[in-house]
């Protein structure tokens, strides 16, 4: 039996091996379609391609993929249409079907690319494999052509089976488009904590119109210590007033990493009403929160500074250390 | 005890030598069942891991919510690789890092060369206390180089200097990595994964450590992956395959990964702070902080992930001389046995469910009784045959379970390799891993057992120390 399973071992390595040196002998024939393919899907006039097909087409598929990602706007736009002449997207949406994830993924956020296939491309959305689905989802959501986030949500198993950050990204593409929409997700009750946050922290970026918002899921997220530091390092990326009463709130919380990312939100918002409470934070037992405490001290100019600057005559050697080090390492001695 | 009568010791002695044969066969066949679970586990993880083939898919897609990283990186008398070694951590491809190079007391120009190479002056910084340390002497920066910050230490070992480095980064996660080993530029990007996946739940991830002998490495980068020419380094290439491709991609599907290289690991620095960083005055410190947070984990009954990823690569230099490299197994093999022994409570405990069970069971089964039952197989098994108190049959299962199962696990290593990672460039370079990995089996293998017992040895007499490591140099591939 153990003969038997080496044996096997043996043969299948030396398949692999066998497999190797072949497709070796066909290296010259795909260097060379490379050569041929590449000045055509620069350069060459739409109007006179034709479709390639076998290896050829295989090769002008895995150079689209890698050109698409380093071209945009008009200079992608005409790299399509001559992908699409070669007929690309046909091998594409064969690859759809490769039981390979990966194969999957790549023709799958390769297909949003082409005009008209933004509907087959929605279809991988009900993939199997949750990066395909939120790969395609982020696809399609760059290129505009995402569903509505709410039905987006649903597919990507958010809450159960996906809890990625790159739901952030997948939510600013939306917001990019539709901001009421995303902002919609907010006052789902149905929807977990996850998907708000990730809206949140994507509505953060479009400025202070939604602070009120994220003020108020500041202080709902309160039994969600590892969610709420995002919510209050998005209200201070806002940089607006509405923040501010919660952020003082988010001070003292009793978690430190609360503590921490509010203290940091305080200094990013310019919070200038917070100086007294960062102050205090200068005594926390936790290295994150005093460290966090000073440097918003440091951002928030001649107040914080003086408050720091006050703390560097401490009696208390923590207070002192902190101080005196965070002015010397600002520069602002 | 059926048909032995208790007057005949000749009697006895067949049946000692049965029962003897019997464990090292039996325990044979456990490790060798063991293995195949894993091999199982580690095709099934690297057949559905997410699709990230290329560097700027990677960068597309998980740049912008990348957390920042510090990459702490202990030196010791490291003169003439460490300006090498940090130009190339400072050249990772990463939106958000920071190189803490910790010179852990170095007594050569170590630190004198970083001053004068990257314009470094003498700064002060507020750091943290948490986790013990030797005395910091002093930081050292530049502001053309915001990323780069040396701390400069009294001497206290790898531990010791990572524990420092923990207490300057300002940073959720921080990376362990040896100063004298080149992580893949797209490596950060790549072992991050799991922290962007599964924000809430992952603690700790680890990458795979390849050999670079006989690479060409240009400027702290390897630019051809090539084999090498050396007996005892090509066999560490298909163990090293073996350690990482089989036996932690497997454990960390199942979720019971007990150790994680010291040579590359990412890791979210409060969970380190809160199990009290490294452990001073073990050599298995890299082992025994994933054991300590499985424990603290466990204990506070969190959920949690310690991962595995088998695409970011580091690469290291190994030993090519018997003497050094046996220095280094019987440390390693010492290393696990302190381990094993600080953290026995957890063996087949339930409260500390998969990691009790699994992965403390893979710690005795291989590393703990692995070597003795081995080396007494090879000892008395033929030993018993040739005094006629075996059965031919018994030799041959033993050998069967010995040589026939371990070439096949390394051949099955090999195909995942080739299915999955495709890292060696040419064909002949798998077919010489092959052929190593048949030959490793006579000879080699006996010897590392050896080393192994020496390691054991070690530990029993509480023998301390790292012993000489000589290295020399990628400049030398």
């Amino acid at each position: 039996m153990s003969l038997v399973l080496c044996l096997l071992g043996v043969l299948a390595l030396f398949i692999l091996i066998s497999a190797r040196i072949i497709a070796a002998r066909f290296t010259g024939r795909h260097d060379l379609a490379r050569q041929k393919l590449l000045p055509v899907l620069l350069s060459g006039d739409p109007q006179h391609l034709e479709k390639v097909s076998g290896g050829e087409l295989a090769v002008a598929a895995n150079l689209t993929i890698e050109l698409a990602e380093m071209t945009r706007g008009s200079e992608r736009d005409i790299l399509i249409i001559r992908a699409t002449a070669l007929g690309i997207p046909d091998l594409l949406l064969r690859r759809m079907r490769s039981w390979s994830a990966q194969k999957r993924l790549s023709a799958a956020e390769a297909i949003t690319l082409f005009d008209n296939c933004s509907e087959l491309a929605c279809k991988a959305l009900d993939d199997r494999n949750r990066d395909v689905r939120l790969g395609v989802a982020m696809a399609l959501a760059q290129k505009g052509a995402a569903p509505e986030p709410l039905a987006l949500i649903e597919k990507l198993g958010v809450g159960q089976q996906e809890s990625s950050l790159l739901l952030v990204s997948l939510m600013a593409d939306l917001a990019g488009k539709n901001s009421e929409a995303v902002a919609a997700l907010l006052f789902e009750r149905s929807l977990p904590y996850e998907t708000k946050v990730a809206a949140m922290d994507a509505l953060a970026n479009l400025g202070g119109e939604y602070a009120p918002l994220l003020a108020y899921m500041a202080r709902e997220s309160a039994g969600e210590p590892e969610l709420q530091p995002r919510v209050y390092r998005a209200l201070g990326r806002t940089g607006h007033p509405a923040g501010a009463e919660a952020i003082i709130d988010g001070l003292s919380s009793v978690e430190w990493t609360v503590r921490a990312s509010a203290a940091e939100a305080a200094g990013n918002a310019g919070l200038s009403q917070a100086v007294r409470h960062l102050g205090e934070l200068l005594r926390d037992p936790v290295y994150f929160v005093r460290y966090r405490a000073s440097m918003a001290l440091l951002k928030l100019g001649p107040r914080g500074i003086a408050i720091l600057r006050e703390a560097s005559s401490s009696e208390d050697p923590v207070v002192r250390t902190v101080a005196t080090k965070m002015l010397v390492e600002g520069r602002a001695t | 005890m059926n048909g032995i009568s208790i007057y005949d010791p000749s009697a006895w002695m067949v049946a000692s030598a049965e029962a003897i044969a019997a464990v090292v066969i039996v325990t044979g066949i456990l490790q060798t069942a063991f293995n195949f679970v894993l091999l199982l586990y580690a095709a099934a993880a690297l057949g559905s891991r997410p699709p990230v083939p290329r560097s700027a898919t990677l960068w597309r897609r998980y740049s912008e919510q990348a957390p920042a990283i510090s990459v702490l990186a202990p030196a010791f008398n490291e003169e003439l690789t460490i300006v090498e070694s940090t130009r190339s951590l400072l050249a990772l491809q990463y939106p958000d890092f920071e190189v803490i190079v910790i010179n852990d007391g170095s007594n050569d120009g170590t630190l004198a060369r970083l001053i004068a190479e990257f314009n470094l002056e003498q700064v002060d910084r507020y750091v943290d206390r948490s986790v013990d340390h030797a005395e910091i002497r002093g930081f050292y920066a530049s502001p053309r180089l915001p990323r780069l910050l040396v701390v400069d230490k009294i001497n206290g070992g790898k531990a010791d200097a990572l524990n420092a480095g923990i207490n300057c980064s300002r940073t959720e996660l921080f990376c362990a990595i040896d100063a004298d080993s080149l992580l893949e530029p797209d490596a950060l990007l790549r072992v991050v994964r799991p922290f962007v996946d599964n924000p809430h739940l992952t603690i700790a991830a680890g990458g795979t450590i390849r050999i670079a002998n006989g690479c060409k490495v240009d400027s702290g980068r390897i630019t051809d992956i090539k084999l090498p020419r050396n007996f005892l380094a090509l066999v560490q290439i298909v163990e090293y395959l073996r350690a990482f491709l089989m036996a932690r991609v497997g454990l960390g599907k199942m979720q019971a990964l007990t150790v994680i290289s010291g040579a590359f690991g990412l890791f979210r620095r409060r969970h380190v702070v809160a199990v009290g960083g490294y452990s001073h005055g073990t050599v298995g410190e890299d082992m025994e902080l994933v054991l300590k947070l499985h424990r603290l984990m466990r204990e506070q009954k969190r959920d949690y992930r310690i991962e595995f990823i088998a695409e970011p690569v580091c690469w290291t230099e190994c030993p090519d001389s018997l003497s050094v490299l046996g220095r280094q197994r019987a440390r390693w093999q010492r290393g696990a046995l302190e381990c094993f022994v600080k953290h026995k409570d957890m063996l087949f405990n339930p409260r500390y469910g998969r990691i009790g069970m699994i992965g403390f069971g893979q710690i005795l089964l291989v590393d703990v009784l692995g070597p003795l039952l081995e080396v007494m197989g090879y000892v008395l098994v033929p030993l018993l045959w040739a005094l006629g108190l075996l059965a031919f049959p018994w030799l041959l299962a033993f050998l069967a379970v010995t040589f026939t199962l371990g070439i096949f696990l390394s051949m099955a290593t090999l195909v995942l390799e080739e299915l999955q990672l495709r890292r060696f460039p040419k064909a002949r370079e798998l077919a010489v891993l092959a052929g190593i990995a048949v030959v490793e089996n006579f000879g080699y293998r006996q010897i590392s057992n050896l080393w192994r017992m020496q390691g054991w040895w070690q530990f029993i007499r509480r023998q301390q120390g790292w012993g000489t490591m000589t290295r020399k140099g990628f400049s030398a591939s």
